[in-house]
């Protein structure tokens, strides 16, 4: 269904896949206002493409005679020519045109080569035939008359996804409001999701109120446990969809994304554009908190300002010359024992070395997080490598990211009503522990769910157990 | 919807003077009715919380709490809360509705009530305008009554709006038009809205300064323009976050306007009933019985009457009690 009856799409198809809702306008005027009604909420800066601001716009609004063919709306399109009588150079507020100009509408700002004395720009307060009243005193200087120009500086304004048109617009005309690239696809795909504010929403209309095991609640609590759990769905039920694609710099350290909370996934990315994880070098080394400058003695020393001196990390910057064949056991010098394990090509020959530690034993690299500089470190073979860090968040970073998959709904709302039953003096303990049962049991499904296991995938990997195992 | 003030009063003086007990003077009527509706107006709060606590029926006019909505609905009101500005700038702070004309500083609830006659031109007119005290009470959405001809228009028979009375039909030329306005007061605040736009409307949270200063410093809660909230502090409100500068509507309860049983002296210096000039009950019908018997029971007071205030003291528990079982 292309246009929204009553369900919850709220979209028209068009709105959706272009980007784009269009009025007809049999009747025109000026100062006319358009509601968007775009999921996606307008961000206006200035709707003069010459002003800093405009690039913030995430929209473009047009006007058209046919619906074919477009012209976006700027103060190019309201510029109105006219000719003002001098005044002698004396500045003044009021001017006069040889002619009355049709066009001219309060608001537009006065421009021309024989204007001294404008430097903020004077608008129109009154247009009363030849008659022009402005905001501020400007003079016309020079010739006996002036060319002047008059333009909406602001052909449009945005408040609160209305869009009001200054300039005078035909009758019959179409107007868009087309939103740029960037604001249609982050649209895209947001039907699986359910925003967090309706989440708390239909919260208290469903859940609390007289007769009902919440008969009241602070809504700033709904929104505490609603955000909260959010944050604990974050972690371990939603899927991750963070992603940072990076090049890895000569200084070996990348700095740790600002809404991160943990990481899921490092992969370096070959030629061929696969992913080749890498591991966290847990156990082989680490990144020292603090490194303070010592004495002879060996007390940390401090400044004159009493706070301690430190130096640099003597442990990254072996780790960091190191080559990671030394742990791999991939190095291999003769008649030297060699490597973080004292490998060498001997042992293999004696028969000493059995298999391989396969926790160690992978060429991809290493990585560690560095929480002293905050970043994350790593070993020298990924140097210049094209790499994709994988992470969580918490989904409270950012206002785009309130939002729970629908497949974890009800899940948020079993969350919500066990922390504030719980958390609220004189429930009874059975309520509590059915809340928290109800809580688990719906989290367990919203897991299941988003673990996305289809059969013909399952069938698809199990087709390898006809497979011989050989020994 | 209201109580006919002359019915009440008109039933009083009947049951007083049966049996020659005594009489009740106009003045002390208004003085009496005005305390009884007030009396019966405050309970319909603890009343409600009263009844939110009982689990109620859904059959049609059974439901209490829909019952006492119905007589409060009365005097719900829903109004615009105008900034304070603070050097030409509109701050967070706003003024309530009901608490006089907040574009006027210097006005502070002193008009209580105004009446403007117009008389029908020839050929007659459908609009008026008003000036004056009656302007001004206009503006800030006092509670107005129509006469044409001395008698009272139904409010679908014309609509006041600023300035401007507009009546749907033409009058007859000559006759005479007498719109009266009475102040809103404000009796309590209800919910809080905030729209911004085509933006959502957001109800806003009620806080006291403790919690906001909590709230403001925690990262999770912290108000936002999707969810704001307030503190109620010196009858003005404080939104936050302070952003928000317009856009507040108030939902709020009014208190009834006092009523009015007003009279003309006729020839034979008997006291005559002036409608145009009086003001009846605001009390929902249902309450009529409920405030003749609780004046009835004044009566008896001032009129030294033990009979009257036990007899009208007995009804009023009577029916408390079977509205409470």
């Amino acid at each position: 269904m292309p246009i929204p009856n009553g369900g919850l799409i709220t979209e028209t198809n068009r709105q959706y896949y272009a980007g784009a809702q269009q009025f007809y306008l049999t009747t025109g005027g000026n100062n006319l206002t358009f509601t968007s009604t775009f999921d996606t909420n307008l961000i206006f800066g200035s709707s003069d493409p010459s002003n800093g601001q405009y690039g913030l716009n995430n929209f473009v609004v047009s006007i058209s005679a046919n619906a074919q063919v477009w012209t976006e709306l700027t103060p190019a399109q309201s510029v109105v020519n006219a000719v003002a009588n001098q005044n002698g150079g004396v500045a003044s507020a009021n001017i006069t045109t040889t002619v009355a100009v049709a066009g001219l509408r309060v608001g537009m700002t006065i421009y021309g080569a024989g204007i001294t004395g404008n430097p903020t720009a004077a608008k129109i307060t009154i247009v009363n035939g030849v008659n022009i009243t402005l905001d501020k005193t400007i003079a016309m200087a020079g010739a006996a008359t002036t060319p002047v120009t008059f333009q909406f500086d602001e052909p449009f304004t945005m408040v609160g996804n209305i869009i009001t048109v200054a300039d005078t617009i035909p009758n019959t005309t179409y107007l868009k409001i087309h939103l740029k690239d960037s604001a249609v696809q982050a649209n895209r795909g947001s039907y699986e999701y359910t925003k967090l504010h309706d989440v708390i929403d239909n919260f208290l209309i469903a859940y609390v109120g007289a007769g009902k095991l919440i008969p009241s609640v602070k809504r700033t609590d709904v929104i505490f446990h609603a955000k909260r759990g959010l944050q604990e769905f974050s972690y371990d039920t939603l899927k991750s969809i963070r992603s940072q694609e990076l090049t890895i710099p000569i200084s070996l350290s990348l700095a740790i994304p600002q809404d991160y909370v943990n990481y899921v996934r490092f992969s370096f990315i070959d030629s061929r554009g696969a992913q080749h994880t890498i591991y966290p070098a847990n156990a082989l080394t680490t990144n020292p908190y603090s490194n303070p400058v010592q004495d002879n003695l060996g007390t940390p020393t401090q400044d004159s300002f009493d706070s301690n001196l430190t130096g640099t990390s003597q442990t990254e910057a072996a780790w960091a010359a190191n080559d990671p064949r030394n742990v791999s056991g991939a190095y291999v010098q003769t008649n030297e024992i060699n490597g973080i394990f004292g490998r060498s090509f001997y042992d293999g020959a004696y028969g000493q070395r059995y298999g391989l530690n396969p926790e160690t034993s992978q060429k991809n690299g290493w990585f560690t997080i560095n929480e002293r500089n905050g970043t994350f470190d790593f070993t020298s073979e990924l140097k210049n490598r094209l790499i994709v860090v994988e992470y969580i968040s918490d989904g409270n970073a950012y206002d785009l990211d309130a939002k729970i998959p629908k497949l974890a709904e009800d899940a948020l709302y079993a969350h919500i009503s066990h922390s504030i039953l719980a958390s609220t003096a004189q429930t009874p303990e059975y309520i509590v522990q059915r809340y928290k049962k109800e809580r688990s049991a719906k989290l367990r499904n919203a897991k299941i769910r988003l673990s996305n296991i289809k059969l013909d995938e399952i069938i698809q990997v199990m087709r390898g157990q006809s497979k011989w195992i050989k020994y | 919807m209201a109580i006919n003030v002359n019915t009440v009063y008109q039933t009083v003086l009947l049951i007083l003077n049966k049996e020659q007990r005594g009489y009740m003077t106009p003045l002390e009527f208004n003085k009496i009715g005005t305390q009884v509706q007030e009396e019966i107006f405050t309970t319909y709060f603890e009343s409600l919380n009263q009844q939110l606590r009982v689990p109620q029926t859904n059959t049609d006019y059974a439901d209490r709490v829909v019952g006492l909505d119905e007589k409060m609905s009365i005097f719900k009101e829903f109004e615009t809360a105008v900034p304070v500005f603070v050097n030409g700038l509109a701050t967070s702070v706003f003024t309530l509705p009901g608490f006089g004309d907040a574009g006027n500083t210097n006005y502070t609830q002193a008009i209580t009530s105004a009446t403007q006659t117009f008389t029908v031109p020839n050929p007659a007119v459908l609009t008026y305008t008003l000036t004056g005290n009656a302007l001004t009470l206009s503006n800030d959405g006092g509670i107005p009554e129509v006469f044409l001809n001395g008698v009272q228009l139904n409010s679908n028979a014309y609509s006041l709006s600023g300035a401007t009375l507009t009546l749907v039909s033409t009058p007859t030329p000559g006759n005479k038009i007498i719109l009266n306005l009475y102040a809103k007061e404000f009796y309590r605040l209800g919910a809080l809205f905030y729209t911004n736009g085509a933006y959502p409307t957001q109800e806003l949270e009620r806080v006291d300064r403790t919690e906001l200063y909590h709230l403001l410093g925690s990262n999770l809660t912290k108000p936002t323009s999707t969810y704001p909230i307030y503190v109620y502090e010196k009858n003005q409100i404080t939104i936050a976050p302070s952003t928000i500068t317009s856009g507040i509507m108030t939902s709020y309860i009014r208190k009834p306007i006092a009523p009015i049983w007003n009279f003309t002296v006729g020839a034979n210096g008997q006291y005559t009933f002036s409608a145009s000039t009086s003001f009846n009950f605001e009390l929902h019908p249902s309450e009529q019985v409920e405030a003749i018997l609780r004046i009835l029971l004044y009566a008896g007071v001032v009129i030294k009457s033990p009979e009257i205030i036990q007899v009208a003291a007995q009804q009023i528990a009577q029916e408390n009690q079977t509205q409470q079982i």
